[in-house]
């Protein structure tokens, strides 16, 4: 993720890289381009929190759904660290809503590509109807990547495909980089301690 | 009767628990953060039932893990609580700990490891 004090919306802008989550009080402007992964936006408009996260989820969801999927417990983490953060700042799950965009089916190199994208958008529909998030905008699929400018207080997002390789290229090494370490690491889990 | 309480903002999160301790033969009672949880426990003691175990969030609203696990000591002093959490920091397990935490468990769970601690925990 980097930052830059200024930018053409006049406020300070934060890009966020494949992996990357971000939650924010700030008035600020998040960043990302996203082509197989998906670009969560979450927002509170009237506590002013907002966050973004940018993740893909690294297989295919059986049919059990995403509570019992190992593959999809992925997502859920990834989704579980940016709500951390929006609740550190004071904000509630029960108050978001969000604008999903992503999951497009591009030139990344990925296992099994079209069920894998099409696992993606199932893990998002499924997470945000067992959360009961109210998603206002689902821009999921197509064939393009798409640049996300996101307004984490006001939940205001702007998007715009990108057609050529050549647009924010430095996203398609990065992203493609996320994809091979999440697929390779896949099968990984958290640390137990025990006090007594 | 015993139960388990499962104290969670994420409704994703407490569902996953559940399907994961549907061996334990133990009905599992959900409650939304601290402060729901510790409603919850007193009402499942005033029912004439008993609380086998908590597994809890710590960043949760309204009212966060720790927080819940101070205020739960106050009433309670011996029922084991595990937390299961994304925070793997040192100070955060150490404070945990010192709440009065019977283990720190960092997300994501694998089924069967957690499985294995609540029966270790229950038995």
């Amino acid at each position: 993720m980097i930052r830059t004090e200024t930018s053409r919306f006049g406020k300070p802008m934060c890009i966020l890289y494949p992996g990357d989550y971000l939650a924010t009080k700030e008035e600020c402007i998040l960043g990302t381009v996203t082509g197989a992964t998906v670009s969560v936006c979450l927002y509170d408009s009237l506590r002013r929190i907002g966050g973004m996260g940018h993740f893909i989820v690294p297989g295919m969801i059986g049919t059990e759904g995403i509570v019992a999927d190992q593959i999809a417990a992925h997502g859920v983490l990834s989704m579980e660290y940016l709500m951390g953060e929006i609740v550190k700042l004071g904000g509630d799950r029960k108050y978001l809503k969000a604008k999903l965009f992503g999951a497009g089916s591009t030139s990344m190199r990925v296992p099994q590509k079209e069920s894998v994208i099409q696992s993606n958008i199932k893990f998002l529909k499924e997470y945000f109807a067992l959360e009961k998030i109210d998603v206002q905008c689902e821009e999921l699929g197509g064939q393009d990547r798409r640049k996300i400018y996101f307004f984490p207080t006001t939940g205001q997002a702007y998007r715009r495909f990108q057609r050529r390789n050549e647009d924010s290229s430095e996203f398609l090494k990065l992203e493609q980089e996320y994809i091979d370490t999440t697929f390779r690491d896949k099968v990984r889990y958290g640390k137990v301690y025990l006090f007594e | 009767m015993k139960h388990i309480l499962v104290i969670d903002d994420s409704p994703t999160i407490r569902i996953s628990v559940e399907y994961a301790l549907k061996k334990v033969n133990i009905p599992i009672r959900q409650a939304e953060n601290g402060q729901d949880a510790l409603q919850k426990f007193r009402d499942i003691k005033a029912a004439g039932d008993d609380v086998a175990l908590c597994i809890c969030d710590i960043n949760m609203p309204v009212m966060d893990g720790i927080s819940f696990i101070r205020e739960f000591r106050k009433i309670d002093k011996f029922t084991p609580v595990l937390v299961l959490t994304t925070e793997s920091e040192q100070d955060k397990i150490k404070a945990g700990k010192e709440a009065g935490a019977s283990g720190w468990i960092v997300k994501p769970f694998q089924p069967a490891e957690l499985l294995g601690v609540v029966e270790k925990f229950i038995r």
